[in-house]
C-alpha cells in the first residue's frame, strides 16, 4: 500500500486525511491514526508526505513502478 | 435515497479548485461577486498542479520585443499549440504577464533567480524561449490562502456531479458531499458557473501499467467531468477526436519530461534528433516535444529502448535539475530515485509515451471564456480551442471569472426544474449498497478496454468507421450494464461511480468526433482514411448532444 503511516509518530492530526487529492486515507474518527484504506488509488504525488506535521509518513512505491535505467557509460562505449 | 443536506446561493459556482478555478474564484470575488468554489478534493493539494509546477508560458516584452507575433507563432509550434483558436491565444499573452505578476505578490516564486523573470526550456535552439521559469512548488497553499483573503467560500470534499440549467442558460450544480463515509447532495444555485475541473484521465489503460489506474501523469482524480456534465446539458465541445499522449519516464508516469536536462539516444549511444548534443538549463533536447512519438517508434521498430543520458549536463546543469524537480512537485520520484540509487549523473533512464488524455481537447469557449450555453464558463485543461497548460488555467480562469462576475443579472434567481434534480439525485442514488453489485473499477477498465480497442490513437494504431460504430456499441451495452449494476459501499466508491460515469461520456464523444474527422492528422489515424487533407487544416469540428440525445457535429473555420 503506497502510503505507510508510523503510528509512532503520527500525531493523529487528520492533515493526510484532508488534503490527499485520491482519498486514499480515512479518519473516521477524530484523533486518531488515519487508515490506508485505498492505497491502490495512489498517485504518489507526494503531497501528504511533504505536509505531515510529524514526518510519520513514507510512500512506498509498488514494485512495478520500477524507474527502467542503465548505467550511463553503456551508451558512450 | 441519498438526503439533500443543503441548498446554496451565490453569485459566480466555480467547479474545480486546481489552478484555472482558483484563480477564477478570485478574479469573480475581487470583481465584487459572491462566489462559491466546490472541490472534489482540497484545494491546498489537488488537481495536476497538487504539489507544484516550474514552466509559465508567457510574453514578456522586456525578454522578447515588442512583436508579440513572434511569440505567438512560438507558443502555436510548441507542444501546446496545435489545435488553439489564434484569438485566444493572443488574449491569454497579453494578459500572461499580469498574472505573473499577481502570483509573485500572492507568495509564488516567480523569480526564483534573483530580480528578473528568467525564461528557459522546451525550446529549439535559437528560437525564442516562452516558458517563465518559476518556483511553484507552493502554489497551491498560496492560491487557496489568496482565494480566502478574496472572500471566496471554498467547500471541499464536495465535487459536482450535475449542471443545472434552464431555457435562459445554466443555473446551478448538483454536488456530492463526500466529506463522510455517508454521501448526501448539496444543491448550489447562480446565474454563473465556471468549469475547471482539469484533463480527463483514466480514459485509456495507463500505457505502462495497464491495470494500474491511478499510475497517470496528471491526476487521476480529473476525470473529464466538466466535459462530461456539459455535454449533458448540450454545450458545445471541440477538437474531441485528436488524442495527446504526454511522455516521460517509464514505468513510473506521475513525472513528467519537462525538468530533465540531458540528450535522448539509442541505446547503442546515437542521438535521436538533430537539436542538441549537449543539453544545458537554457537549451534542453527538445526532440520528444517535436518527434512525440519516439519512444513509442523505437519500441515498435526494435531499435530502442529510448533513454534521456543526462550524463554529460555538468554538475550545476544537474544540480540546477533537481531544484526544478522540486519546484515541479517530483518529490516522490526524487525519494525513489535516492532509495534505488539512481543518479542522473551516472544513469541513463528509460522513456516511454504515456496512454492518452484529453487535455486542451473538450469545451468551446469564446474569447471571454464562455462556453455555448449561457452563463456557463470554463477555463483549463478541458477548454477545447486553446491550451498552455498551467498558464492557460490561470490567465484563462482570471479572464473568465472577471467576465462572469461583470454583468450579472438582477432581479429573482432561476431555479431549476425540480423534477430533473429530483431525478439525478434518485439515479445516484440507485448505486448506494446496491446487492450484490459491480465495482466501479469493473466498469472503468472495460471503459479503458474499448478505448484502447476501438478509439486506439496513434502511431502505429488506427480508427477506422467500423471500429468506431462498433466502439459506440460495445459503450452503450457497457453503460447499461454498469447503471444496472455498479454498486457502491460509501461516499467514496460512489464518487468513482460517478467518474467512471462521466468518463464514458467523454469516451463517446471522443468516438463521434472521429467518426466525422475523415481523415488522419496527428495521432488520430484513420485506416479508411490514411491521408491529411489540406482542406481541414483550418477547420475545427465541434460536437453537442441535443436533449433527445442526438448528436450533432458542425465544423467550422478557426479563429485567427
Ligand atoms: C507533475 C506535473 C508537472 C507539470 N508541470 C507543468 C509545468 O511546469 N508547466 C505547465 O504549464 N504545466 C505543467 N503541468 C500541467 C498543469 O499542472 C496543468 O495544466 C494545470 O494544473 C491545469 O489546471 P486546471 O485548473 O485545468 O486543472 P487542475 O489544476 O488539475 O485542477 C482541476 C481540479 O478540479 C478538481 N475536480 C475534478 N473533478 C471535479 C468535480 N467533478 N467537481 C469539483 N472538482 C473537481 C480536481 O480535484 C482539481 O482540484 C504539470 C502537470 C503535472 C502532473
Ligand atoms: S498528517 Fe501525519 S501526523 Fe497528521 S494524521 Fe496524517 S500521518 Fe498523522
Ligand atoms: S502520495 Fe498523494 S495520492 Fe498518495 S496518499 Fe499521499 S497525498 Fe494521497
Amino acid at each position: 500500500m503506497p502510503p505507510v503511516i508510523d503510528a509512532g509518530k503520527c500525531s493523529r492530526c487528520g492533515l493526510c486525511a484532508a488534503i490527499c487529492p485520491l482519498g486514499v486515507f480515512e479518519q473516521t474518527e477524530r484523533k486518531t491514526v488515519p487508515a490506508v484504506r485505498y492505497g491502490e488509488e495512489c498517485w504518489h504525488c507526494n503531497a501528504c508526505r511533504l505536509d505531515c506535521p510529524s514526518g510519520a509518513i513514507t510512500l512506498r512505491i509498488p514494485l512495478n513502478y520500477q524507474l527502467l535505467h542503465t548505467d550511463a557509460s553503456q551508451l558512450h562505449r | 435515497m441519498i438526503q439533500l443536506a443543503k441548498t446554496l446561493h451565490a453569485d459566480v459556482l466555480v467547479a474545480g479548485g486546481g489552478i484555472g478555478g482558483l484563480c477564477a474564484a478570485i478574479a469573480a470575488a475581487e470583481g465584487g461577486a459572491r462566489v462559491i468554489l466546490l472541490e472534489k478534493a482540497d484545494t491546498r493539494r489537488s488537481g495536476s498542479g497538487a504539489t507544484g509546477n516550474d514552466h509559465f508560458a508567457c510574453y514578456y516584452p522586456p525578454q522578447h520585443g515588442d512583436d508579440m507575433e513572434v511569440i505567438v507563432r512560438e507558443l502555436l509550434d510548441s507542444m501546446l499549440g496545435p489545435f488553439h483558436d489564434a484569438a485566444l491565444s493572443r488574449r491569454f499573452l497579453k494578459e500572461s504577464i499580469g498574472m505573473v505578476e499577481r502570483w509573485h505578490s500572492w507568495g509564488i516564486n516567480m523569480k526564483p533567480f534573483g530580480d528578473e523573470y528568467k525564461f528557459m526550456g522546451h525550446a529549439f535552439p535559437d528560437r525564442p524561449r516562452i516558458f517563465l521559469k518559476y518556483d511553484g512548488h507552493n502554489q497551491k497553499a498560496a492560491l487557496t490562502k489568496q482565494a480566502v483573503k478574496s472572500g471566496v467560500t471554498i467547500l471541499n470534499h464536495l465535487p459536482v456531479v450535475e449542471l443545472l440549467r434552464n431555457d435562459d442558460g445554466v443555473c446551478g450544480v448538483l454536488a456530492l458531499d463526500v466529506s463522510t463515509p455517508e454521501p448526501a447532495f448539496v444543491t448550489a444555485l447562480a446565474p454563473r458557473v465556471i468549469l475547471a475541473t482539469g484533463s480527463a484521465s483514466r480514459l485509456y489503460s495507463p500505457a505502462g501499467t495497464p491495470g494500474w489506474l491511478f499510475n497517470t501523469a496528471f491526476c487521476p482524480a480529473c476525470t473529464g467531468a466538466a466535459q462530461a456534465q456539459a455535454w449533458r446539458i448540450g454545450a458545445r465541445l471541440v477538437n474531441m477526436e485528436f488524442p495527446n499522449r504526454h511522455a516521460g519516464p517509464k514505468f513510473f508516469a506521475r513525472a513528467g519530461k519537462s525538468t530533465w536536462i540531458g540528450v535522448y539516444r539509442y541505446p547503442d549511444g546515437e542521438q535521436l534528433g538533430p537539436f542538441v548534443s549537449r543539453a544545458t538549463r537554457e537549451v534542453g533536447d527538445i526532440t520528444c516535444d517535436v518527434w512525440n512519438s519516439s519512444f513509442s517508434d523505437l519500441i515498435m521498430n526494435g531499435r530502442g529502448p529510448a533513454y534521456l543520458d543526462c550524463s554529460a549536463t555538468s554538475a550545476e546543469d544537474l544540480a540546477f535539475m533537481r531544484e526544478g524537480m522540486i519546484s515541479e512537485g517530483l518529490t516522490g520520484l526524487l525519494d525513489y530515485m535516492d532509495a534505488h540509487g539512481i543518479d542522473p549523473a551516472r544513469h541513463a533512464v528509460e522513456f516511454m509515451q504515456y496512454e492518452p488524455h484529453l487535455i486542451g481537447r473538450g469545451l468551446e469557449i469564446d474569447i471571454d471564456g464562455q462556453t455555448s450555453v449561457p452563463g456557463l464558463y470554463a477555463a483549463g485543461d478541458m477548454v477545447g480551442n486553446v491550451r498552455a497548460d498551467i498558464a492557460g488555467a490561470a490567465v484563462y480562469g482570471w479572464i473568465a471569472g472577471r467576465h462572469a462576475a461583470g454583468g450579472l443579472p438582477g432581479g429573482t434567481p432561476a431555479t431549476p426544474d425540480a423534477g430533473v434534480v429530483r431525478r439525478h439525485q434518485e439515479f445516484y442514488s440507485s448505486f448506494l449498497r446496491r446487492p450484490g453489485g459491480a465495482s466501479w473499477k469493473e466498469a472503468n477498465m472495460g471503459l479503458q478496454q474499448i478505448m484502447n480497442d476501438y478509439a486506439a490513437a496513434g502511431p502505429h494504431r488506427v480508427r477506422s468507421a467500423s471500429l468506431l460504430t462498433a466502439g459506440l456499441a460495445y459503450m452503450r451495452t457497457l453503460r447499461r450494464n454498469a447503471e444496472e449494476h455498479l454498486s457502491a459501499a460509501n461516499a467514496h466508491e460512489l464518487l468513482r461511480v460517478v467518474e467512471t460515469l462521466d468518463l464514458m461520456d467523454n469516451g463517446e464523444a471522443v468516438m463521434h468526433a472521429a467518426l466525422e474527422r475523415k481523415e488522419s492528422r496527428g495521432m488520430h489515424l484513420r485506416s479508411d482514411f490514411t491521408f491529411t487533407n489540406p482542406l481541414l487544416a483550418d477547420k475545427f469540428l465541434t460536437i453537442r448532444r441535443e436533449e433527445g440525445g442526438a448528436v450533432i457535429k458542425e465544423w467550422r473555420r478557426r479563429m485567427n
